[in-house]
């Protein structure tokens, strides 16, 4: 009978213990999901190939930096106003002699991040230069969290991750802004979801 | 004992490559840790005081014309470091790769800001910045063929939040005026 009693006890613990796991692990994974953060540390692979590369990181602290500190001119605080509530700007982009030099599949790291049911695709436009732009954003409940861009050309690739309550609007006035390039976006009609 | 001979000419082999292996050594300010780094990784030397002490006087103007304002705002700057290397080789059979992660592990503690590196032009700019209390140190790396220059001074907040704006022009506008002379 205290053989069965712990055997019972037993089984009960190792259950409740893999349940723990499991929650632990869902929780991780839910967080990761509704992280706005791209990684692009995959495409460094790229750089060997690249005639230029360009790296802008402004995290949280430094946008906190700049949004407490502009606002002397009238131009400044336009911008104050559009970064406001901004936890981040990253900016990688990867210039190349010729054509050929990246495939589908360099792309894939980004890609599958924006896979992610949190994002959700807005844009797809045509650029000038044979390419495409991708415009992804991330909703955290009703509030937008995060904004991705993928421009491709044939001998550019571009990746903007900007976190924080981010839209399009606010993005094609940025451009030119903290390292964000002119992207041209302002023609193009939104497409909704994938 | 053949398998500890061979593992010794490896190591001996590595040695030989300019820049191969990784760069050690101890945590110190920053500007120390990246002047050393850009000596041993490219087997060069760094320039002596009388260009130091030209390009600190400029500087001081330097920080004025950055916060915007006349030189009455030189304290914003505090204490200015420049390391120039003239007139030799850097160039690096595409180890701009390996240079950028020697960079970001000895600056532990500072945020790389930006870094863009130019193969085809054999030219880098790295701008890495750190809090320092009221004030933010804020270091610029710039290597080209054959010279290269790093630049650290301090800004005070209002003055990098203005600069934050164009990072890609940052770095430019804190190397030229460090290192150019008012006569020039």
């Amino acid at each position: 009978m205290k053989l069965l009693s712990r055997t019972l006890l037993k089984i009960a613990s190792a259950k409740l213990a893999a349940l723990a796991v499991l929650l632990v692990l869902g929780a991780t994974a839910t967080a990761m999901a509704q992280n706005p953060r791209i990684q692009t540390s995959q495409l460094e692979g790229l750089a060997a190939k690249a005639s230029e590369t360009v790296d802008v990181n402004i995290d949280e602290s430094l946008m906190a930096l700049t949004i407490k500190f502009l606002g002397k001119d009238d131009d400044e605080r336009k911008v104050k106003e559009l970064v406001s509530g901004l936890k981040g700007i990253y900016v990688k982009s990867f210039e190349f002699e010729s054509e050929g030099q990246y495939t589908d599949a360099d792309l894939e790291s980004i890609r599958s991040q924006l896979r992610n049911p949190a994002w959700s695709r807005i844009i797809t436009a045509k650029s000038k230069k044979d390419g495409s732009i991708e415009v992804y954003l991330m909703h955290t409940g009703a509030q937008i969290s995060g904004l991705a861009v993928l421009a491709t050309e044939l001998k550019e690739i571009t990746v903007i991750n900007i976190v924080g309550p981010v839209d399009l609007e606010k993005l094609t006035q940025l451009e030119g802004e903290f390292g964000i390039p002119e992207l041209g976006l302002e023609g193009s009609k939104p497409k909704r979801k994938n | 004992m053949k398998k500890s001979i061979a593992i010794s000419f490896a190591v001996l082999a590595l040695l030989a490559l300019p820049g191969s292996l990784p760069v050690t050594q101890a945590r110190g300010d920053g500007f120390g840790d990246v002047v050393k780094l850009i000596e041993q990784f490219y087997h060069v030397k760094h320039q002596g005081i009388p260009l130091l002490a030209r390009a600190g006087l400029k500087t001081a103007t330097t920080a004025a014309r950055i916060s915007g304002g006349p030189r009455r705002q030189i304290a914003e700057a505090g204490s200015v470091k420049v390391a120039y290397f003239d007139d030799q080789d850097f160039r690096s059979n595409s180890s701009y790769t390996r240079f950028k992660s020697s960079m970001n592990s000895v600056l532990t503690g500072w945020s790389p800001l930006i870094q863009v590196a130019s193969p085809k032009e054999e030219a880098q700019t790295y701008i890495y910045l750190r809090d320092a209390g009221e004030k933010f140190n804020v270091m610029v790396v710039t290597i080209e063929p054959r010279e290269a220059c790093v630049v650290q001074v301090n800004l005070s907040p209002a003055s990098l939040a203005k600069l934050m704006r164009t990072p890609d022009e940052m770095g430019n506008t804190i190397t030229v005026d460090a290192t150019t002379n008012d006569n020039e």
